[in-house]
Order: C-alpha cells, then sequence, then structure tokens
C-alpha cells in the first residue's frame, strides 16, 4: 500500500436538527497517513461529524472536501472506494456467516456476485482484523465486540483510503480495544488516513498522532499559553475538573474529583 | 459445506422427475398412472407399446395437467422467491409478498370484476394489486425517503381498507357469485390453460431474471441501509427494483391463481434452513425449491379427493402451524 494523496477537508460546515445547532461552522483539515481521534462529551457532535464525513447525513451548510472536490459530487461507488465508514451500532437479523458480512463490503466493486477472487480478499481483511478463526462462524451468535470486530474486517475489504470509525471500541474488552487501537495505528502507517471518534481521552494519547476536540459543536482550541493535554483545556472540554499525571512520555487523565 | 452441496444437487435434480411424476398422476376415469407413462416412453422415447385412447391421453398431458403443472411451478417459485427477496428488503424475516396489500387488492379486483359480470376478473386481480401496493408506498413516503417500518405499517393498514372493500362487494353480491368469489379468494388451479400460463410467462421471467441478477445484493440491503451506503450501494433504488419486481410477479401470479395464503413467508424459512441465508444461493433455490413444494401440493390438491381442494387452503393448513412455530423459535427478539 502506498502513500495516500487523499486529503480530507472541512469547511464552514453546519447542522442543525431542527430547531436545535449540532455543528456550528466547522472547519478543519485532516492530516493524511495519520491517525486522527475526535473527542469530546456525549452530544458534542461527533458522530454527526463523523456521518456528514461519510456522505450519509446531509450538512444544512459548508462542504467536506475530498481533494478540493465536494463529496456530494461523488458517485456513491466513487466515495466508497475513498470514503470507508464503521457505525458504532449495528443489529443484524439473518444469520448470516461472519465472510459473507465482510464480503458485503466490496459491493461496489462486486456486479453480479462475489468471485474467487473476491472471496480471498474478504479472508486476508478478515485475517487483518485478527479474527481469522471467526471467518465461518454466524455473525449474529457473536459476542458484541466479536461483531464489532467482524465490522471493522468489512469496512476493510472495502479498501477505502479514508477510513471513518464511529467509537470501533465501544464493546470491546481492554485486550481487544488496544488490539484495535493498534490496528488502526499499524493501518495509519500503511497509508490510510484512519478518523475515528473515541471516548477515552488516555487511550487517544497513548495512539493517536492527531486530535480534535468538539465542544457544543465547535472545534475546540487550546489558548495560546496552553496545549491540548493541559489539565486547563481538557477540564473545559470535558466539563469536569481533571488532571494529569505524566509518566515516560505518557500522559494520563484523571479526574479530580475522586472519591475519599 | 458438503452438507449443503449435496442439498443442492437433490434440489436441482428433482423438478424433472417430479415434474414427469405429476403429469402421469391425475383423476381421470379414462386412463390411468401406466398408460400415461407408456404414452410419454413412446413419445419422448419413440418407443412403440400399445396405447389405448393415445388421442385423448394426448389432450389431457398436453393441455390440460402440464399448463396446470408448469403454472404451480411457476407460481411456487415466484412467491418464494419474491417473499425471500421482501424478507432481505425489508430486513424482517416475517414479511410475505402480500405485505404491501398485494393479496387483498387483487380479491377485491377479482371480485369487483365477478360481480360486474362483464370485467375481465385477471386483468382486475393484476391492476387492484398494483393499485394497492403503490398506495401503501406512496403513503410511506416522507422527504422523498422511505423507512421499512411506515412502509409495512401503511401495507397493512392499506390491506386492511381493501378487506373492507371486499367485505363490502361480498355483502352484496348474490349468493352464487358469492360462491365464486370466495372460491377465488382461497386460491385455484382448476381452470390454467395455456392462456393462463402465457400470460404470467412474460412479468414471471423478467420479474426472476431481475431478483436473480440481484440475489447477492440483498445479503447487502438486508445488513442495513446505513452500511449499503457506505459501501457503495444506493439502498433506497435498490429496494425499489426489488420490490417492483417482486410486486409484478406475484401480482401477475395471484391474478391467474387466486390468494395462496403464508407461501411467500413459509418457504423462504425452509430454504433458510436448508442452505443457509446467503441469498446468493438462496435465492435460485427458492425458485427451485417452492416450485417443487407447490407442485406437490398442488398434486395431492387435484388427486386426493374427487373433488379439488382449493391450494390455498392446502398451504394455509401446512403454512399456519409451521408459521407458529417459526415464531417461538426464531432466536430475533423483537421489541
Amino acid at each position: 500500500m502506498g502513500i495516500n494523496n487523499t486529503n480530507l477537508s472541512i469547511r464552514d460546515l453546519s447542522f442543525n436538527y431542527g430547531e436545535k445547532s449540532i455543528l456550528k461552522s466547522i472547519n478543519y483539515d485532516f492530516k493524511p497517513n495519520k491517525l486522527t481521534f475526535i473527542l469530546g462529551r456525549n452530544g458534542s457532535g461527533k458522530s454527526t461529524l463523523l456521518r456528514i464525513m461519510a456522505g450519509l447525513v446531509k450538512p444544512n451548510n459548508g462542504q467536506v472536501l475530498i481533494n478540493s472536490k465536494n463529496i456530494s459530487d461523488f458517485s456513491l461507488k466513487e466515495r466508497a472506494s475513498v470514503l470507508g465508514f464503521m457505525s458504532q451500532h449495528h443489529t443484524a437479523i439473518f444469520p448470516f456467516t461472519v465472510l459473507d458480512v465482510v464480503l458485503t463490503g466490496m459491493v461496489s466493486t462486486i456486479k453480479i456476485a462475489p468471485s474467487k477472487q473476491d472471496y480471498d480478499l474478504a479472508a486476508k481483511a478478515i485475517e487483518r482484523a485478527g479474527i481469522a478463526h471467526l471467518t465461518e462462524r454466524i455473525y449474529t451468535e457473536l459476542s458484541g465486540g466479536e461483531q464489532q470486530l467482524v465490522m471493522i474486517a468489512r469496512v476493510l475489504a472495502q479498501q477505502p483510503k479514508i477510513l471513518l470509525l464511529d467509537e470501533p471500541t465501544s464493546s470491546l474488552d481492554f485486550c481487544n480495544q488496544i488490539h484495535v487501537l493498534t490496528l488502526l495505528k499499524k493501518l495509519s502507517a500503511e497509508g490510510i488516513t484512519v478518523i475515528c471518534v473515541l471516548h477515552d481521552p488516555n487511550a487517544a494519547f497513548q495512539f493517536g498522532d492527531e486530535f480534535v476536540f468538539l465542544k457544543d459543536g465547535a472545534v475546540f482550541y487550546p489558548d495560546n499559553d496552553s496545549n491540548i493535554k493541559s489539565p486547563n483545556f481538557l477540564s473545559s472540554v470535558f466539563m469536569m475538573p481533571l488532571d494529569i499525571i505524566s509518566i515516560k512520555d505518557r500522559t494520563i487523565i484523571y479526574s479530580k474529583d475522586l472519591p475519599e | 459445506m458438503k452438507k449443503n452441496r449435496l442439498i443442492l444437487y437433490i434440489v436441482y435434480a428433482l423438478p424433472l422427475p417430479l415434474i414427469v411424476l405429476s403429469i402421469c398422476i391425475g383423476p381421470s376415469d379414462v386412463f390411468n398412472f401406466n398408460d400415461a407413462l407408456i404414452w410419454l416412453k413412446n413419445h419422448l422415447f419413440c418407443s412403440n407399446e400399445p396405447n389405448e385412447n393415445s388421442y385423448i391421453i394426448q389432450t389431457i398431458l398436453l393441455n390440460v395437467r402440464l399448463p396446470r403443472i408448469l403454472l404451480a411451478f411457476m407460481a411456487g417459485g415466484v412467491l418464494a422467491v419474491s417473499g425471500a427477496a421482501m424478507q432481505a428488503i425489508f430486513r424482517n424475516p416475517l414479511v410475505s409478498p402480500y405485505i404491501l396489500g398485494l393479496s387483498s387488492g387483487a380479491a377485491f379486483g377479482a371480485a369487483l370484476a365477478l360481480s360486474i359480470s362483464f370485467a375481465q376478473v385477471q386483468v382486475f386481480a393484476f391492476g387492484f394489486g398494483l393499485i394497492a401496493v403503490a398506495m401503501s408506498y406512496l403513503a410511506a413516503i416522507r422527504q422523498k425517503q422511505v423507512s421499512t417500518v411506515s412502509l409495512i405499517l401503511s401495507g397493512v393498514i392499506v390491506g386492511g381498507i381493501f378487506t373492507a372493500l371486499l367485505t363490502i362487494v361480498q355483502f352484496m353480491s348474490d349468493p352464487f357469485k358469492l360462491q365464486t368469489i370466495v372460491a377465488w379468494t382461497m386460491g385455484n388451479m382448476h381452470n390454467t390453460n395455456w392462456a393462463s400460463v402465457e400470460s404470467v410467462f412474460i412479468p414471471v421471467i423478467l420479474s426472476i431474471l431481475i431478483l436473480f441478477i440481484f440475489r447477492w445484493k440483498l445479503n447487502v440491503l438486508a445488513l442495513g441501509d446505513q452500511e449499503a451506503q457506505s459501501s457503495g450501494l444506493n439502498p433506497q433504488r435498490s429496494r425499489i427494483i426489488v420490490l417492483v419486481a417482486a410486486t409484478l410477479a406475484s401480482s401477475a401470479i395471484i391474478s391467474v391463481t387466486g390468494v395462496i395464503g403464508l407461501f411467500g413467508l413459509i418457504v423462504p424459512h425452509m430454504v433458510r434452513m436448508m442452505v443457509g441465508p446467503n441469498n446468493s444461493v438462496a435465492i435460485p433455490v427458492n425458485f427451485v425449491f417452492g416450485g417443487m413444494f407447490l407442485l406437490i401440493i398442488d398434486d395431492f390438491s387435484r388427486t386426493l379427493y374427487s373433488f379439488e381442494i382449493p391450494i390455498g387452503i392446502f398451504t394455509m393448513l401446512i403454512g399456519a402451524p409451521f408459521f407458529l412455530y417459526l415464531m417461538k423459535k426464531t432466536k430475533t427478539v423483537w421489541e
């Protein structure tokens, strides 16, 4: 996989849900080949922003640009070859096998039915997600965490240049969280731009290259005299008193209001 | 996988012998199973065994039994494939081709045509079936989007309206016509001739071809709109194509056979149990297995008694208990 020259930018992006303003005139340039985390509290507009970038929701104002071209000017197939999206929740109804589920990620390149080659590509994506042992298992019978790994394999099978992931670790146990975040880090090193909504700032700081903080529907930046890892800034993003400790170049955030 | 392959061989190998068997059985007083078999042997393999009543046998086999057998096979195949396709696009395993009011619309159309004697039953059934589905669809559109839940809801409501209209027609019809109307709504194939086969042939072949081409994409649609759209398939457009194909074929069939209830619901479940939920495999199996299943039911319905038992009744008596069993067994919890 070569170096990725696909630039994703957001220009003056606004979104309202009825009267309520969810995103307020957002501007941001995502760095290619990096692992970027979008952080913020519940309701800050993280998921909405991601869904708009994926083209699933139309913004009221502004644009999402891929190499200066508005994503609404892309055909669905073109968009799928550039942007892969994984939602936070997914409910399957029919008892498909994991392989069948992963194959559906490749629908933009499969004309009528998958060929032997498509099966091989899907198997590779499954292996990359580290779940080769689940290939023939029934998707609906897996645990929530395993299902999330299958959906990651599915979006990898799509082979997009930019990955948009909404909370990919929300149902995973501690080990699988590390497994997935390591995988995302590796993918960004291999030339995929990974943009990921995450709840846990500690995990984000450990693995991420770039960070976007959202507060009340706008990108929130630190003052001139502080940085994103300063307690003041983080306390104000998450709207609660936070402090940090630094160990071996790592920043660990914790709540000041610990019970006695 | 091996078990699957064996099942596939069996399913695809059975139709031909079954059709031959079905041609040979029937309630005729003039000749029996053996006579029919000898006639077939004489004509297919150019043998020359003595055969009485050869001409009558030929007429009954080719002009009475064969069209009916082909129609039963097509009807079973179409209802099963449409049911499987509808279940996938609505992401709901309890859906059948009738979910959008097709059967009530068609039954009302047929009843109307039967009560005003100059009208064509088949045309009216076909037309009102489509009108009902179109009404359900139009009622469910919100801001150019159609949610599957509102579509199923409006389908049930539209079905209710046409059932009410059907009741009015039945209430106002004289007893003789009422009997004909009731017989139609129970599903019947004893009037089948080559003209009925011809009249459904083109919509059936066309729709089945479309559904066959879409068979794998049904998997994508069954996983959800968001997943389909973000990986490059337009879920709204694909759903309409599948819906139109399934509706056209089913309403063509229903216009000649009458309402065959629950068939399109149960067969996709049986097929899923046999070969799994992957529609790539299941759609063709649905056609062949559904065709054979309805043909067997029709064989019973025309030979079991001296009078014919409506095929819709037979299907219901097998279908309803099976449906209840499925409801108990289904793992998915509907909240």
